[in-house]
């Protein structure tokens, strides 16, 4: 029982996550200066399923605070906070209050000293009351009710209770005239609407776009207990859309309700609609089935029901009749569109995708030729393939996750450190694998903490280097071919070269006389054990080096690149694979044995003439391609593989290399080209440089899989790492 | 695996088995299987005692000398050569080893300290127990063996890399 429930809360604290990253969208949305009742209404629901599922789950605190942040942010949607910057800055540290606490009620953090900001959303609840009138005249053009008769005063004070609204609220609103002109709309969801998952909330939600209300409930067909079919519907909503909606636009929204279902759209008269007689008839069962949308808070009722939303209104209803009725339906709207799926059971699938894979090719290896080429056999590898690209996409996800906690990490360092830092964010859709999104968060903490400590000067440098006083941080990410590039860059000082490579020569890292390419000494900055800066900050000092964020990276197949301009600033890139699992690959020898070159990197093969091949140094060698000299590199040196091949009897691969440009990489012969799932190494070994994994070929036999950007790279020695001892 | 538990933690089961002429112990459950000796894929720029990979049912896992890991001479493949597939800490490795013995049951009281030894690092023997051995015929051998019993944590391939680097 209590796993059961452990299991709720975890998917709780899931939901509480993807709240989080809403919220936090919204805001800096807002922060921008976009504060249209959408992105409001996105970071109220947020707030609010957060402050419902902790209070299901008994966490006070995160309730109670959830609960002061969600009144602002109801006041703000219905437009008697206005949201200027000052308020938007306070929301923001809210948020950071709120996910401060969920992590408290997660047990993945204290509990945070919420106080102050408490005190900041009760002055701006508190200062309400003058911006309310004003704020509300405009929405007043919609319903057209009368704003004089709504004393600020009132409003005030039912501004603060989003649920709990008694019975008596409601004849107030209803037995008032309705608006002049206002749409009347009738809607019965019929047995079949939901059959066929007609959702009436989501209907309903979409008469509420167009700014319509839920005038009210009618459940009077609503039969006792004993006779309860749980798959019928008993309800009868009448809802009210502002007069100048036009009817057909009404229309559309109940265009998926089946025709059986009640639909009336009516102009409503001058006098008092229906809803009266409703209303009494909630009062027997004992639950307020109105809701009541945020427009209604204009209405001059004294007693107007509260700025609530509709959504928080209309889910009590769903949930109390849940109890008597169908308890799908709450569930339904939940899980709308997409399904929760653990992520063990989706790398399960991979595996055995990558296992169908692998069975398939031996499969083809031990057909004969004749009967290879049978319709059968493609058939089954197209297949195939189409599963596993299935499956694939099934695990690629926006790298927004990875970036969502880059804007509160900044809020904190500006803090920490006193600097003003922008953020500019772009390509957060880019679609990467979960895998890889899982692995860059700690790089991408540290580079950017990083970028903020010692990228970036402070605001008196700045200007004394006659730049803006507010640096800039710009995180992005694109795709480019197989690969995911994610750059952190700022507009600080740049590397300071000169005493990158004292520091280096200091600490052993290099000797003395090295001579180095600016590239190397930036990329010292990298080698384990290595830190400039002169004092170990709170910020950047906390054990994870950028030796750590290159290790992370080289781990996950990427390599990280550094380039630096003095004054102008420094932009660390991560270059990553786009998927952590399936690979195009050639299968070439090495001093006889087989290893995959990764395809995406191979431009041409060559089977060099003799002398076209030539030394330029006692360990170095070009070969001369149509006139233009490409360094060679033989992979079977770099690892210490016995070969006395000749070189004419060898094949020259010409790659191309991100860091490198077009090396040729000498193999013994190529075997084939095939997909191959690659494994990795550090699972239960550890990265090797020059290797990105190894793969298991279809007689079950190993291949390893060629690290084209680590082999073609400088040498290693002024990287100790690993074992190239 | 240290070697002071409380006589609560008495019975264990070990495998033991032979590298040279000396009887090694690991406990059974950090065992996951015995399989044949086939010739791994090797693996560059990795130490010596690093044979090269292998497939384990689609996990791609190293396999280790555990002669040469321990400072012995490098174990000698023949026809009884065999890799014990263990788990340490989560990862898998297999060890070649020269022969597989038996699977014994010890009392935790029966574990006597290993004598303290100047090797670079901590000791990979947890301690050294005496058990008895079957004859070939059958007997008991009165005398028994003497079986190091190796600390699997102390052996982790990536904590010794780490030393190394």
């Amino acid at each position: 029982m209590s796993d059961e429930l452990d299991e709720i809360q975890a998917i709780f604290f899931e939901e509480c996550t993807e709240g989080l990253t809403t919220a936090e969208e919204g805001l800096s949305a807002m922060q921008a200066g976009d504060v249209s009742a959408e992105i409001i209404a996105g970071v109220f629901r947020a707030v609010h399923s957060i402050k419902g599922g902790a209070g299901a789950f008994g966490h006070t605190d995160l309730t109670a605070f959830a609960h002061k942040f969600e009144n602002v942010l109801d006041e703000v949607r219905a437009g008697k906070i206005a949201p200027t910057p000052g308020v938007v800055k306070v929301m923001l540290s809210s948020f950071d209050i709120l996910s401060d606490h969920v992590a408290a009620a997660r047990g993945t953090g204290p509990r945070p000293n919420d106080a102050a900001t408490l005190v900041l959303l009760e002055q701006v609840l508190a200062n309400k009351g003058v911006d309310g009138d004003d704020a509300g005249a405009p929405a007043a053009a919609a319903p057209a009710p009368e704003p004089t008769a709504a004393p600020a005063g009132e409003a005030d004070e039912f501004g603060f209770v989003p649920v709990g609204v008694s019975l008596d609220d409601f004849d107030a609103p209803a037995s008032e005239p309705a608006p002049l002109g206002n749409w009347i709309v009738r809607f019965g969801p019929s047995r079949a609407a939901l059959a066929n998952a007609g959702e009436p909330l989501l209907v309903i939600r979409e008469v509420e776009s167009l700014g319509g209300w839920i005038e009210s409930v009618d459940t009077s067909a609503l039969p006792g207990l004993r006779d309860l079919d749980c798959e019928d519907s008993y309800f009868v909503w009448t809802l009210g859309v502002p007069g100048e909606v036009e009817q057909s636009m009404i229309a559309d929204c109940f265009d998926f309700v089946p025709p059986d279902s009640i639909v009336e759209i009516t102009r409503a008269e001058v006098a008092a609609p229906a809803p009266a007689p409703a209303a009494e008839e909630a009062d027997e069962f004992g639950f307020t089935p109105v809701g009541v949308s945020l427009d209604d808070f204009d209405v001059p009722a004294p007693e107007a029901a509260p700025v609530a939303p509709a959504l928080k209104l209309v889910e009590p209803a769903v949930e109390e009749a849940a109890a008597k009725a169908a308890p799908e339906r709450a569930a339904a709207a939940e899980a709308a569109q997409t399904i929760r799926v653990d992520l063990g059971k989706l790398d399960l699938l991979l595996n055995l995708v990558g296992e169908l894979v692998i069975r398939n090719s031996i499969l083809a290896d031990r057909l004969s030729p004749a009967d290879q080429q049978r319709v059968e056999l493609p058939e089954l590898a197209r297949l195939t393939r189409q599963i596993q690209d299935n499956v694939m996409s099934l695990r690629a996800q926006p790298i927004k996750q990875a970036f969502s906690r880059v804007p509160r990490m900044l809020r904190d360092l500006s803090t920490e450190t006193g600097k003003k830092i922008l953020l500019e964010t772009t390509g957060e859709t880019t679609e990467v694998d979960k895998g890889v999104i899982e692995k860059i968060g700690d790089p991408l903490t540290h580079m950017i903490r990083n970028a903020a400590d010692h990228g970036l000067e402070s605001a008196e440098e700045r200007i004394a280097a006659g730049k803006s006083p507010e640096g800039t941080i710009k995180l992005s990410a694109e795709q480019r071919g197989a690969r995911i590039f994610v750059r952190v860059s700022d507009n600080g000082r740049g590397i300071d070269r000169e005493r990158v490579k004292a520091k280096a020569i200091e600490k052993g890292i290099i000797p003395a006389d090295a001579q180095l390419t600016n590239e190397e000494i930036d990329q010292l900055i990298c080698a384990p054990g290595f830190s400039t800066a002169a004092t170990i900050s709170n910020i950047s000092g906390r054990g994870v080096g950028m030796d750590v964020v290159r290790s992370n990276v080289e781990a996950l197949g990427g390599r990280l690149e550094i380039s630096s301009t003095p004054g102008q600033g420094t932009s660390f890139t991560m270059v990553l694979p786009l998927t952590l699992a399936i690979l195009d690959g050639m299968i070439v020898r090495l001093a006889g044995q087989r290893f995959v070159l990764p395809l995406s990197n191979v431009l041409e093969t060559v089977q060099p003439e003799p002398g076209q091949v030539k030394r330029t140094s006692p360990d170095s060698e070009v070969i001369d391609m149509r006139g233009s000299y490409v360094p060679v590199k033989r992979a079977t040196e770099i690892f210490g593989l016995n070969d006395d091949r000749a070189i004419e009897d060898s094949l020259v691969v010409i790659v191309e290399s991100e860091s490198a440009g077009r090396v040729g990489l000498v193999v013994d012969t190529i075997d084939d080209r095939r997909e191959v799932v690659i494994k990795s190494l550090d699972q239960n070994l550890h990265p090797i440089r020059g290797l990105g994994g190894a793969t298991i070929l279809g007689d079950g036999s190993i291949a390893l899989i060629l690290d084209i950007e680590a082999l073609v790279a400088s040498p290693t020695r002024y990287t100790p790492k690993g074992l190239a001892a | 695996m240290s070697t002071n538990d409380n006589a609560a933690a008495a019975d264990r089961k070990i495998v033991t088995f032979s590298l040279g002429k000396q009887t090694f112990g690991i406990d059974m459950t950090a065992l996951i299987e015995i399989r044949e000796w086939d010739e791994p894929t090797p693996l560059p720029n990795v130490p010596s005692f690093i044979k090269g990979v292998t497939n384990l049912r689609g996990n791609v896992i190293p396999v280790v000398g555990l002669a040469e890991r321990l400072g012995w001479e490098p174990s000698v493949i023949h026809a009884r050569s065999c890799i014990l597939v263990v788990n340490i800490a989560g990862k898998q490795a297999g060890f070649l080893v020269d022969e597989v013995n038996d699977i014994v049951g010890i009392g935790a009281a029966e574990v006597q300290p290993a004598p303290e030894v100047e090797t670079i690092e901590a000791s990979v023997i947890a301690g050294l127990v005496r058990i008895a051995t079957r004859a070939k015929d059958g007997t008991k051998d009165e005398n028994g063996t003497m079986v190091l019993l190796l600390d699997l944590d102390a052996l982790s391939l990536t904590r010794h890399l780490d030393l190394a680097a």
